[in-house]
């Protein structure tokens, strides 16, 4: 049996005195898309934020790719292999394509390449007729559109969204949902924190409740 | 007193080419250019660690910083004297009573305005901004650049002060330059002697100029404000 792609080995975060919560061991396996749930204030996105290295005052660690990570000290190389998205991503005040292009620069991949996958983040997020149009007045849903985009560019091994939907107007929630359904059939590996139904009742994810400190599979 | 006429005589200086004017206005621009290019890199990213890195001392060296923008521009001008004095500690490079010693000055006075204003337009910063740069793969030299290039008016804005700060202060320039002419007489001290001489014209051309380049790179500034259109 092969070994997972990220296993959460003794997860814990607390605020002083009070215990958010405590994960003894999980696993997600690779290629695998999960839906992560839980009444507000439980820790989704602090789970989320930890697994992307920008919460360093957890506790525990984990293993990605079988190598061992201790969250307080988050290897730099995994920021090439995890990629979060904000519940509400932020879009650099340059272009589209700037945006699109800019962790594929940070990667060092040659400019025909970049191009490349520019066009073609542009077109899976159905974005052609907006590719002229500063990020800052993108709709909503064409923000959470190139945010998602622009992380899947990047062809992480794990890629972490925030409530996604929260915030879109019912066409904005239809357009991302299909992304999500995409990256799913693309046997991405994905991990989505949200309170949407629509999300939670997608077929092929795995859902993982986060309530009162535990994380449990979720059953139905 | 009759202003009409010393204004005529103020545009003839202008616009008849009067090189003794030109001199002065020249000094003044380049010296101020100069300072601000060089002081400004080291400001803004001072300003950006005392914004965004939290270590022992951080609150206390804000404060300096924010002290130096109230420190009179003469006192600032009489401690370079002091150390660019043949006795003084740098007196061996001879710059006192140079453009380069009044170029020190305003790269002193025009320091704690770049810093103050780049805090301010870090700390305004969206915390996204750093995390997402981070999260697509940039490390911390680049998502800083980052964030100090989606808040470049707010450093632009930086900048003009500091420019503006320096192209038009006066006592330092006097007390560093000695306001030689030809030599190290510019727009303000300029300004200053004339005035006391009762020679209007001068004055007046010179505020014109003065009044220009401060309207120039602020319309310069919103116009490029404007082109981002992205606030």
């Amino acid at each position: 049996m092969s070994a997972p792609l990220l296993a959460l080995r003794g997860v814990r975060k607390a605020f002083g005195a009070r215990l958010l919560f405590e994960i003894e061991r999980l696993s997600f396996e690779g290629g695998g898309a999960y839906v992560l749930v839980g009444p507000n204030g439980s820790g989704k996105t602090t789970l989320m934020r930890i697994l992307a290295g920008l919460d360093r005052e957890a506790g525990g660690g984990m293993d990605f790719r079988g190598e061992p990570a201790a969250f307080s000290a988050y290897p730099e190389r995994l920021r090439r292999s995890i990629v979060y998205v904000h519940q509400h991503p932020y879009l650099f005040h340059t272009s589209l394509r700037h945006n699109l292009e800019y962790g594929l620069r940070r990667r060092g991949l040659p400019a025909p390449e970049r191009a490349r996958r520019v066009e073609e983040a542009i077109a899976w997020a159905g974005l052609e007729p907006r590719r002229a149009t500063p990020p800052a007045k993108l709709s909503g849903g064409e923000k959470q559109r190139a945010a998602l985009a622009r992380a899947r560019a990047l062809e992480p091994e794990l890629l972490l969204l925030d409530e996604p939907t929260s915030n879109l107007d019912r066409d904005g929630r239809a357009q991302t949902l299909a992304l999500l359904a995409q990256l799913r059939d693309e046997r991405r590996t994905v991990i989505v924190a949200c309170h949407d139904q629509e999300i939670i009742g997608l077929a092929g994810f795995t859902r993982l409740r986060l309530d009162d400190g535990r994380i449990a599979l979720q059953s139905g | 007193m009759d202003l009409l006429e010393p204004t005529r005589q103020a545009f003839a200086l202008l616009f008849g080419g009067d090189p003794e004017l030109w001199r002065i206005i020249w000094l003044s621009l380049w010296v101020s250019v100069a300072a601000i290019a060089l002081v400004a890199a080291p400001s803004i990213a001072l300003g950006f660690l005392l914004a965004k890195r939290r270590f022992p001392g951080q609150r206390a060296a804000v404060v300096l910083v924010q002290a130096l923008l109230s420190f009179p521009t003469v006192v600032i001008g009489l401690v370079i004297y002091l150390l660019l004095s043949r006795r003084g500690p740098l007196g061996s490079f001879d710059l006192l009573f140079t453009p380069w010693a009044i170029m020190v000055g305003y790269m002193v006075i025009a320091f704690p305005i770049l810093v103050v204003f780049t805090i301010s337009a870090t700390q305004g910063a969206d915390p996204r901004i750093y995390e997402t740069a981070r999260c697509l793969g940039a490390g911390r030299l680049a998502a800083s650049l980052t964030t100090l290039w989606e808040v470049r008016f707010g450093i632009l804005a930086a900048v003009v002060n500091g420019f503006g700060r320096a192209i038009s202060e006066v006592g330092c320039a006097i007390m560093v330059g000695g306001n030689i002419a030809g030599l190290t007489r510019n727009i303000p001290t300029a300004i200053a002697l004339e005035t006391t001489k009762g020679d209007f014209a001068q004055g007046i051309a010179l505020g014109f100029v003065l009044m220009a380049v401060a309207l120039g790179v602020n319309v310069l500034l919103a116009l490029l404000q404007g082109q981002g259109g992205l606030r």
